[in-house]
C-alpha cells in the first residue's frame, strides 16, 4: 500500500489539490492599496502626532505641565516655554516632536491632563527630508486639522482615557471628558 | 578575529587554496533571519566547523534601561524579539511587579495570558512561513502570512500598534478589550485549528520536506540540557520543560493544556512539537476568552499600582496617634520602588525569556540583565551543524528559531 501511495505521488497530489481549490475558490486576500483600497486603521492606532486645536482660541490647549517630555522614552519632544510674572501661567514658545525618533509608544497622550496631544489614526505620512518629518508647533496643529475633517465629532481617542483603568488614575480633567 | 584575518591572507596569496575551506555565510545572507555571521570550515560542501558571531545588531538594551523607569524599559522590550512583542512585556512587568510588590488583577491576567498566546501564534506562524520558505516551500509562507495578518489586525484594535505592542504595564496592561475584539477572537479561535491542517496537508507527508528534516541536525535529550536549550527545540528531544506548567505565571495556572514533546530531537520533531503548541495556544486563548465573562467590569490595572510617569518618591503623612489635618505635606519619604532584587522568568515563544533585575531605590532598575532564548540557541548550532551540508544548515538556523534582535540585545 506504502509503495502504491508513494508511486502515485499521493502526498503531493493532495497538496496540489488544496492549493488549487484555494486559487478556484477562495476569496483574495490582497488589496489594491491606494488606488482601490484605503485600508482604515482600527480605532486608537498611534500613527502621525498631532496637538488638539481649541475651537474657542484656536490655539493649542496645552498647560505646559511638561509630562511628555518626562514620560517620552525616546526623548523625541522638545518644550521651550515662559512664565508669566504675575500670573504664574506658562506659555509655549516652541514645541516640537521629532517624529523619525519617536517610537510611537503612546504614553505621551496617556500622561496629558488636558489632552492636548494624540497621536492619530494618520499612518499615509512621508517625507523627502529630515525637516519634513520635524513637527514644530504650526505643523502639529495642521495635522489635527487635517485629521480630524476625516473623523465624526466628538472625536474620542482610546488612550485619552483608556478602557478599564480606575477612575483613580486618570487626572480630573480626564475623567468627565466626552470627546472634542 | 586574528585568525581569520590570517586565513583570509592564506587564501588571497596562495594560488591554489589550501583545504579545508573558509566560509563566511552572512551577515547579509537572507536566510539568516537577520544579521548573524557563520564562520564555516567546510570540507567539500560538508561542514567541519562553525563559529557563530554576533552583535551586529547590538543596541544596549540593558544599559540603556539604567536611565529609564520601570514603564519606559517596557517600550524596549518591544524590540527585543520583535516577532512576539507582548511575551517579552509580559516578563519586564512580571519581574517589576515582584519587585514592588503588586498583585495584578485577574481580568489582567486573563488579557496578558490571551496576549501571549497570540504572541506565540504570531511567531510559530511567522517561523513555519520562513522555515518552509527557506527549504523551498513557497506556498506555505503565503498561507501563513494571510492567518499572521489576521492576528496583527487584531492587535492593531487592541493596542494599537501592529508589532511594538507596549500593551503590558506595570500593574497590569494598558487597556480592556472590546466587545468587538473578543467576537473577533472567537471567530479566528473557531476557524484556526482548519488552517493548521491546511498547513499539514502541504508539508506534513510532503516527501521533499520529510528529506530535508528527517534525521538533520539531532540532539539527544541528555545534550540538548547540557546545552542549555530551551523552548520547542528542548521538547523536540523528548524533554517536557515548560515554565508556563513548571512555575505558572499570569492564568497560566487556570488552564487546561497539553505540553508536546517529540521523540527523536531532529528537525523534523521539533517542527511537529511547534505545530502542536499552535493548537495547544488555540485552545488556551480560548478558556481565557470564556473566562473574561466572569471578571467584566472589573479594573485592568492593580489598586497600588505606579503611575506610568513613576515619581521617584510619594509622600506618607507621619503616623501618629492622633491624626490632624494639614500635615500631609510635611510627612515621610517612601520610594515607590523598594530596593532589592527580582527574578522573573516565562515561557516565551522562542524559549524561556528571564530577566533580573536590581534596585537602588530609585524609579529606574540599577541593573538589568535579560536570558534571551535566541542567544543560548546560536551557541547550539556548532555542535548541530557538525558533519551536515551548508544547504542543512539553512535548516537548522530555521529550526532554532532564532532572532537576532533578541540575541544581541
Amino acid at each position: 500500500m506504502k509503495i502504491f501511495e508513494k508511486a502515485l505521488l499521493i502526498e503531493i497530489l493532495k497538496g496540489l489539490a488544496l492549493t488549487l481549490r484555494k486559487m478556484l475558490f477562495a476569496r483574495p486576500v490582497t488589496i489594491q492599496y491606494y488606488d482601490k483600497v484605503r485600508p482604515v486603521p482600527a480605532s486608537g492606532f498611534r500613527g502621525r502626532h498631532a496637538l488638539v486645536r481649541d475651537e474657542k482660541t484656536g490655539d493649542s490647549l496645552c498647560i505646559v505641565c511638561l509630562r511628555c517630555v518626562k514620560v517620552c522614552p525616546s526623548k523625541c519632544i522638545n518644550i521651550e516655554y515662559e512664565t508669566d510674572e504675575q500670573t504664574k501661567k506658562r506659555k509655549i514658545i516652541k514645541y516640537e516632536i521629532e517624529a523619525l525618533r519617536c517610537v510611537y509608544c503612546g504614553y505621551c497622550e496617556e500622561v496629558c491632563p488636558v489632552n492636548a496631544i494624540v497621536l492619530t489614526e494618520w499612518y499615509e505620512y512621508v517625507g523627502f527630508t529630515r525637516k519634513d518629518l520635524f513637527f514644530d508647533k504650526e505643523k502639529l496643529l495642521k495635522n489635527w486639522d487635517e485629521f480630524i475633517v476625516t473623523k465624526k465629532r466628538p472625536y474620542l481617542n482610546p488612550f485619552w482615557k483608556p478602557r478599564g483603568i480606575p477612575e483613580k488614575f486618570l487626572p480630573v480633567k480626564k475623567r468627565q471628558f466626552t470627546g472634542v | 578575529m586574528a585568525r581569520y584575518l590570517e586565513i583570509n591572507k592564506k587564501q588571497t596569496k596562495e594560488e591554489t587554496w589550501e583545504e579545508p575551506f573558509y566560509l563566511n555565510m552572512g551577515p547579509q545572507h537572507p536566510s539568516t533571519h537577520g544579521v548573524l555571521r557563520l564562520f564555516l570550515e567546510l570540507e567539500g560542501e560538508t561542514i567541519v566547523n562553525c563559529d557563530p558571531i554576533i552583535g551586529y545588531l547590538h543596541r544596549g538594551v540593558e544599559k540603556l534601561s539604567e536611565n529609564l523607569n520601570y514603564n519606559q524599559t517596557i517600550v524596549l522590550s518591544d524590540r527585543l524579539d520583535y516577532i512576539a512583542s507582548a511575551a517579552n512585556n509580559t516578563v519586564f512587568a512580571l519581574a517589576f511587579e515582584k519587585l514592588i510588590g503588586l498583585e495584578v488583577p485577574r481580568r489582567a491576567k486573563l488579557l496578558r495570558t490571551i496576549v501571549c498566546e497570540m504572541a506565540r501564534i504570531c511567531n510559530h506562524l511567522l517561523w513555519l512561513a520562513t522555515h518552509a520558505l527557506d527549504i523551498g516551500a513557497m506556498t506555505v509562507f503565503l498561507y501563513c502570512f494571510r492567518d499572521r495578518e489576521w492576528l496583527l489586525n487584531i492587535y492593531e484594535k487592541i493596542c494599537g500598534a501592529r508589532l511594538t505592542h507596549s500593551y503590558v504595564r506595570v500593574g497590569g496592561v494598558r487597556q480592556d478589550f472590546t466587545k468587538e475584539i473578543i467576537e473577533e477572537l472567537y471567530r479566528f479561535t473557531e476557524e484556526f485549528p482548519s488552517r493548521i491542517y491546511d498547513y499539514e496537508t502541504l508539508i506534513d507527508v510532503n516527501r521533499i520536506w520529510l528529506r530535508r528534516t528527517k534525521g538533520i541536525a539531532v540532539v539527544p535529550a541528555e545534550q540538548a540540557i547540557n546545552l542549555g536549550l530551551t523552548g520547542p527545540v528542548l521538547r523536540g528531544s523528548g524533554v517536557p520543560y515548560d515554565v508556563r506548567k513548571f512555575r505558572p505565571y499570569d492564568a497560566y495556572g487556570e488552564v487546561d493544556f497539553i505540553v508536546p514533546t517529540g521523540k527523536n530531537g531532529d528537525t523534523y520533531d521539533r517542527y511537529r512539537v511547534r505545530m502542536e503548541e499552535l493548537r495547544q495556544s488555540n485552545r488556551i486563548i480560548r478558556q481565557c476568552l470564556d473566562k473574561l465573562p466572569e471578571t467584566e467590569g472589573e479594573p485592568v490595572l492593580a489598586e497600588n499600582a505606579p503611575d506610568l510617569l513613576i515619581p521617584e518618591k510619594v509622600k506618607e503623612p507621619k503616623p501618629q496617634p492622633v491624626p490632624k489635618k494639614g500635615v500631609i505635606f510635611r510627612g515621610v519619604d517612601r520610594p515607590i520602588v523598594p530596593s532589592g532584587e527580582a527574578f522573573a522568568s516565562i515561557e516565551s515563544p522562542k524559549g524561556e525569556l528571564a530577566v533580573y533585575v536590581v534596585s537602588s531605590g530609585s524609579n529606574k532598575p540599577w541593573r538589568l540583565r535579560i536570558r534571551t532564548p535566541s542567544f543560548v540557541h546560536i551557541s547550539a548550532i556548532p555542535y548541530m551543524a557538525k558533519n551536515h551540508m551548508i544547504a542543512d544548515l539553512i535548516a537548522i538556523i530555521g529550526t532554532l528559531d532564532i532572532v537576532l534582535g533578541d540575541s544581541d540585545r
